[in-house]
């Protein structure tokens, strides 16, 4: 499988440029200048959306600016040309130059602004175009007059002048969909697709978003300043009206949309099918006709074909080969040793749960290297929480509390609804900032470090409700963390790897499908194996156990025993008593936002405090815990029911505020 | 940069507030559909011109522009009403409702240019002859009116949902529509006589339009960038605020205007909206 | 009051109720207890109409609710207190009760009840005009079961009122509730807080992934094993 994969990607390339190469002699057949100037505008468009989807279709950073960015580039040219007489060609790389400082400007601001996504970033980019349009109007730039290029000597490319353009555009086009392409199937094109799927999960996994994102917006800026230099000279004369408008960026996103936006070729289909559309009606002289068939059509594509089609075109393809394809890869996917083959096997046979006999087996047999494994010895303090404290607009969700976290435990965070727990897992790994405090993890303070150096320092977590990355598949769900957390260099090797950490979590056979295919069950597992493939020394696990059926828990404990086994530190929150006495080595219960008992746990259940926090109500009002005072239902008082035979309080005993039922 | 006399200032001040409220008007229907339904309208602005046109169309067979409201307002809620009825068929996000209405523009844009043509039309009325000084101060009678109207409906509106029952249910629903729904409150219905009154906006906003600007399927895409500003400057689902910020904006392109040149307008109203919009994105949320 | 069969709920692709069968008897106070994701607030939400069954029946007053559109439970008699208050943030603690009392027969009668809900929570006459995004967490919760008692239900169900609230709040709150129920409401009380459910509950049912698995008088159900598996597993 990895073979076939391997030529499909050299295939690729060769095959634009061969294509390229093909149609460079289409001006040699002596078509009229119609054609070479219509093939221009269908190539200038490829340029324009495609590189326009680089950010805003992998990301989901819909940007409304790329008229913007498209103009300055050819306003760049332009000037160039028309008033320091540069030759037209030498114009293209300042444009290209230009547009992509631009980009990082406006990116470097609105990057850093939380909160600035969907509808949002698109005014503000939408904006930012206007804004540069009026300025460029009213300065000397353009003066309000546009700019002449009349003067200017057009390079003999081709046979004649039109037919330059075409191959400038040519040009153009092949290298910005060899760029595309080569994005989409490298590390950063992985993490710009997890950014779209769920950015803060993304950061958290240890991609850099902001980083990332950046250099999206400057590849697709410098890309657009480019075919903004071709067209100055193209239209002859430019205006700031025909470019820094809204039209620019629509059409752009409707291209992408229509063609599909998460694949690199998407966009040029779509540009080459709308251009044509335009085109054939502004031929026939029904060009208003054109710009609501154009309205109907993306109308028609946002309600009915939100992916666009290629990933229709793609899924039909793939249903026709499925089968044999996934027979193809089970077989071949798992560099795994026979006995987890063998189990591989049996948990395919039975359906869901039945993961327990196929965990136990790959025990024994080469379970993953030990992603533990340097310097501390067991028991040396790995992380320390100080008066780590995370306000929310005035409510404490962690008073300050001091936690530490010792090499090789299972650690149980408990504590009812509400304390705390949770809030200390999202600030730990970086999800949440703290308000006050600090996190030291071997050595190295943590606190208020981007969530996605927390990962590479080797901390990952799952979350209580699981959030894979819906439009990747499971063995790339957890490819990504084991580039972005594990630092493996690229998608391949990522995959390779990650198969046999889902091997590890008993979902090999799921390999290949998309995470909402699998039963909640198989989700957390897949957040276990995601936690696990970046290689951390610890893990957090955010109630692992919630509603997983008792079968299902068993399962569970044994893969967290086996995680520990491995040589990482995990810490869980867990409501399940019976798998935190069995897990845990010391618990740590919090209340309202601060910590209140530490110890093992059959000990700590049983002190008076801690069973108040879980009942919500003193008891007895006055000193013996006796366990018979405590019903035996109370969440906490697990071992010290053991022995009550659960005589209850009798009824209209003095509570504070409540009356006596009457039974 | 050439200091206008006091006269020219405050003259430049008014004819600001008096665009200022056309923005408003416009944003006020944008500013609910957003706010209250979750739904990014750019279509608001083809429709308000379509308005325009009819009104334009309406007057040139004799009518007075002002009773084609009593046409325009019913067909257009109807218009809003079944358009919004059909989109919810299709649960979009609010970023799929930008598109799907942008498109929806080209087509009415279509329509208009179809019927009417690319050319500049402008509406003849008497009441584009009327002026009253007022304090020295030239006041036209289409810009009072736009004034009026966008005053009136603004604090209609405001009032019934501030004050009304079905007010408070709009507000609810917005906020968090299943627990409205189970204290009884009937969404559906409620959101397409919102959808209707939003469209009916549009239809008197296109009056104001006729009467006082000249019309032409192109110019449709000027306002969008000015009364998106104003609609967030002031937040999303708010009655008042729409108007206020569009004077405010308005007030500003003005002097703008006064002090350097008509063409530097624009850069008040986008630079309002990038600032909003980097300070506190959460407003649109 | 209400009769329960068979209930079949799924959320989202997972199921959450697997067959559940119960009843509420007339102005009972019924509680239903059970571990963390056992499937409590998939159960008021179904029987609040918020949530849709998949299979099963609900009848309540002789009526079958089961396919009845979201909102027009309310008007059936029931009201829900969500679990996490869910109240109208943006809005006053007024408007969040007139909300409860939107439809027209409360309408009729609001001012008394606001009166009292007033007279039952007190410490809500100062903060009428405030937002009520703004009130402290047991503050919230008196709304959010003021709201509520505002629609005048003879059904009120309440979804885990003690979240996230200190024992003193939850206390003062249970009392609340008992004074409702005194007054002939039927109320159905989901919790986790087994110990104070317990205590005001006339009758109770354990829930466990889904399913009912024991029921009984408070007195009964502390004795039973089946408690302590649902929350210890031993």
């Amino acid at each position: 499988m990895t073979g076939t994969l391997k030529l499909l990607t050299q295939r690729t390339p060769l095959a634009i440029l061969g294509a390229a190469i093909a149609l460079a002699f289409v001006p040699s057949l002596g078509l009229p200048a119609f054609y070479d100037s219509l093939l221009y505008l269908i190539l200038h468009w490829i340029v324009l959306a495609t590189s326009w989807n680089i950010l805003s279709g992998y990301t989901g950073y819909f940007s409304f600016g790329h008229g913007a960015f498209f103009g300055a580039g050819l306003y760049t040219s332009a000037t160039l040309m028309s008033k320091w007489n540069w030759p037209f060609l030498w114009t293209l790389p300042a444009a290209a130059l230009v547009a992509c400082v631009l980009g990082v400007v406006v990116g470097a601001i609105v990057f850093r602004v939380k909160g600035i996504r969907g509808e949002v970033f698109a005014l503000l980019t939408l904006a930012v175009t206007f804004v540069l349009g009026t300025v460029i109007v009213n300065t000397p730039i353009d003066g309000g007059n546009g700019v002449s290029l009349a003067a200017v000597e057009v390079p003999k490319i081709g046979p004649t002048p039109s037919s330059t353009f075409y191959l400038l555009a040519l040009a153009a086009a092949a290298v910005t969909l060899l760029v595309a392409w080569a994005i989409s199937a490298s590390k950063l094109g992985a993490g710009l697709f997890a950014i779209h799927d769920d950015e803060d999960a993304a950061e958290v996994m240890g991609v850099p978003t902001y980083r990332y994102k950046l250099v999206a917006l400057a590849i697709s800026c410098a890309l657009a300043g480019v075919a903004g230099g071709i067209h100055a000279l193209f239209l002859n004369y430019v205006t700031v009206g025909e470019v820094f408008t809204i039209t620019v960026p629509l059409t752009v996103v409707l291209m992408s949309i229509l063609g599909g936006s998460r694949h690199w070729a998407g966009p040029a289909i779509g540009a080459v099918a709308i251009t044509l559309l335009l085109y054939s009606f502004t031929a026939a002289n029904y060009a208003v006709a054109g710009k609501a068939m154009v309205g109907v059509v993306l109308i028609a594509a946002i309600l009915f074909m939100p992916e666009g089609i290629l990933p229709r075109v793609q899924r039909a393809w793939a249903r026709r080969r499925g089968a044999a394809v996934s027979a193809v890869g089970a077989a071949k996917a798992a560099p795994v040793p026979a006995a987890t083959a063998a189990a591989a096997a049996g948990s395919q046979a039975s359906s869901s749960s039945g993961s327990g006999g196929a965990a136990a087996a790959s025990v024994s047999a080469g379970s993953p290297a030990p992603s533990g494994g340097d310097a501390l010895p067991t028991g040396a303090v790995l992380l320390k929480a100080r008066g780590l404290a995370k306000h929310f607009r005035g409510v404490k969700a962690l008073a300050g509390v001091d936690v530490e976290v010792r090499r090789g435990e299972i650690l149980g965070l408990l504590g009812p609804n509400g304390s705390g727990k949770s809030t200390f897992i999202n600030v730990v790994s970086g999800h949440y900032v703290p308000t006050g405090g600090s996190v030291v993890f071997e050595g190295q303070e943590l606190a208020g470090s981007a969530a996605h150096r927390i990962a590479r320092a080797g901390i990952s977590r799952t979350y209580q409700i699981p959030r894979p990355f819906g439009h990747q598949t499971v063995l790339d769900n957890v490819a990504l963390a084991a580039m972005f957390g594990g630092g493996l260099p690229n998608p391949e090797v990522a995959r390779r790897e990650s198969m046999t950490w889902l091997a590890f979590a008993g979902l090999e056979g799921k390999a290949h499908v998309l995470p909402d295919e699998l039963n909640l069950h198989e989700r957390k597992f897949l957040e276990l194996a995601r936690a696990l493939a970046s290689r951390p020394r610890l893990v957090l696990l955010d109630e692992v156990l919630c509603g997983l059926t008792p079968a299902e828990i068993d399962d569970a404990v044994a893969l967290v025993r086996r995680i520990r086994d491995q040589g990482a530190t995990v810490v869980f929150v867990e409501h399940v008593m019976r798998a935190v006495m069995a897990l845990t080595d010391r618990v740590v219960v919090f209340d309202h936002g601060e910590l209140l008992a530490e110890g093992p746990a059959a000990e700590v259940m049983q002190r008076p405090e801690v069973m108040e926090a879980y009942l919500g109500q003193a008891h007895a009002p006055l000193g013996g815990a006796e366990p018979s005072a405590a019903p035996a239902s109370s969440q906490g008082g697990a071992a010290a029911t053991a022995d009550a035979t659960g005589t209850a309080r009798p009824p209209g005993a003095p509570s504070s505020g409540l009356e006596p039922r009457h039974a | 940069m050439t200091l206008p006399s006091a006269s020219l200032l405050a003259q430049s001040i008014l004819s600001g507030v008096f665009i200022g409220a056309l923005y408003g008007l416009l944003g006020l229907g944008l500013s609910l559909s957003w706010g209250l339904l979750r739904l990014i309208n750019l279509a608001h602005f083809a429709f308000a011109f379509l308005a325009a046109y009819l009104c334009y169309q309406l007057s040139t067979q004799g009518m007075d522009p002002l009773m084609t409201l009593v046409i325009i307002v019913p067909a257009f809620f109807a218009m809003g009403a079944l358009l919004h009825a059909l989109m919810a068929r299709f649960a979009i996000t609010p970023f799929n409702s930008l598109l799907v209405t942008f498109g929806l523009t080209g087509i009415v844009e279509a329509i208009i240019q179809a019927i009417w043509t690319a050319d500049f039309r402008k509406l003849e009325s008497s009441y584009g002859e009327h002026r009253w000084k007022v304090a020295g101060l030239y006041v036209p009678l289409p810009e009072l009116l736009t004034l009026l109207l966008a005053v009136g409906l603004s604090f209609a509106v405001w009032a019934v949902l501030r004050y009304t029952d079905i007010g408070k249910a709009l507000r609810a629903s917005a906020e968090d529509a299943p627990i409205a729904a189970a204290f009884g409150i009937h969404e559906r219905r409620n959101s397409l006589l919102l959808a209707g009154t939003c469209s009916a906006l549009a239809g008197v906003a296109g009056l104001c339009l006729a009467l006082g600007f000249t019309l032409a399927p192109s110019q449709i895409y000027a306002w969008v960038g000015v009364v998106f500003a104003a609609v967030m400057l002031g937040g999303l689902g708010r009655a008042l605020a729409p108007l206020i910020a569009g004077i405010v904006i308005g007030v500003s392109e003005a002097v703008t205007m006064a002090v350097t040149a008509p063409s530097w307008a624009p850069l008040v109203s986008f630079t309002l909206l990038i600032a909003i919009l980097l300070f506190r994105p959460g407003r649109a949320a | 009051m209400l009769e329960v069969q068979n209930l079949q709920v799924a959320y989202g692709a997972a199921p959450a109720l697997w067959g559940v069968t119960f009843e509420l008897r007339e102005r009972e106070l019924l509680c239903v207890v059970g571990p963390n994701g056992a499937g409590k607030t998939t159960l008021i939400n179904t029987l609040a109409g918020v949530l849709r069954a998949k299979a099963g029946r609900m009848v309540f007053e002789g009526r079958d609710i089961t396919a009845l559109p979201a909102h027009r439970f309310c008007e059936a008699g029931i009201a829900l207190v969500p679990e996490g208050r869910r109240l109208f943030g943006s809005m006053s603690v007024l408007e969040n009760l007139e909300i409860g009392s939107i439809l027209p027969a409360a309408k009729a009668k609001r001012a008394e009840t606001l009166a009292m809900v007033l007279a039952l929570f007190p410490a809500l006459k100062e903060k009428l005009g405030q937002a009520a995004g703004e009130l402290s967490g047991g503050q919230q919760q008196m709304v959010a079961i003021g709201r509520a008692l505002m629609a005048r239900p003879r059904l009120l169900l309440l979804d885990e009122p003690s979240l996230g609230l200190s024992p003193l709040i939850v206390t003062e709150l249970f009392g609340a509730i008992q004074r409702v129920h005194r007054e002939g409401t039927a109320v159905l009380l989901v919790e986790q807080n087994v110990a104070t459910a317990l205590r005001v509950a006339d009758r109770a049912y354990v829930l466990e992934e889904g399913r009912m698995v024991a029921e009984g008088t408070p007195d009964e159900l502390m004795q039973r094993d089946e408690i302590r598996r649902a929350y210890l597993g031993v």
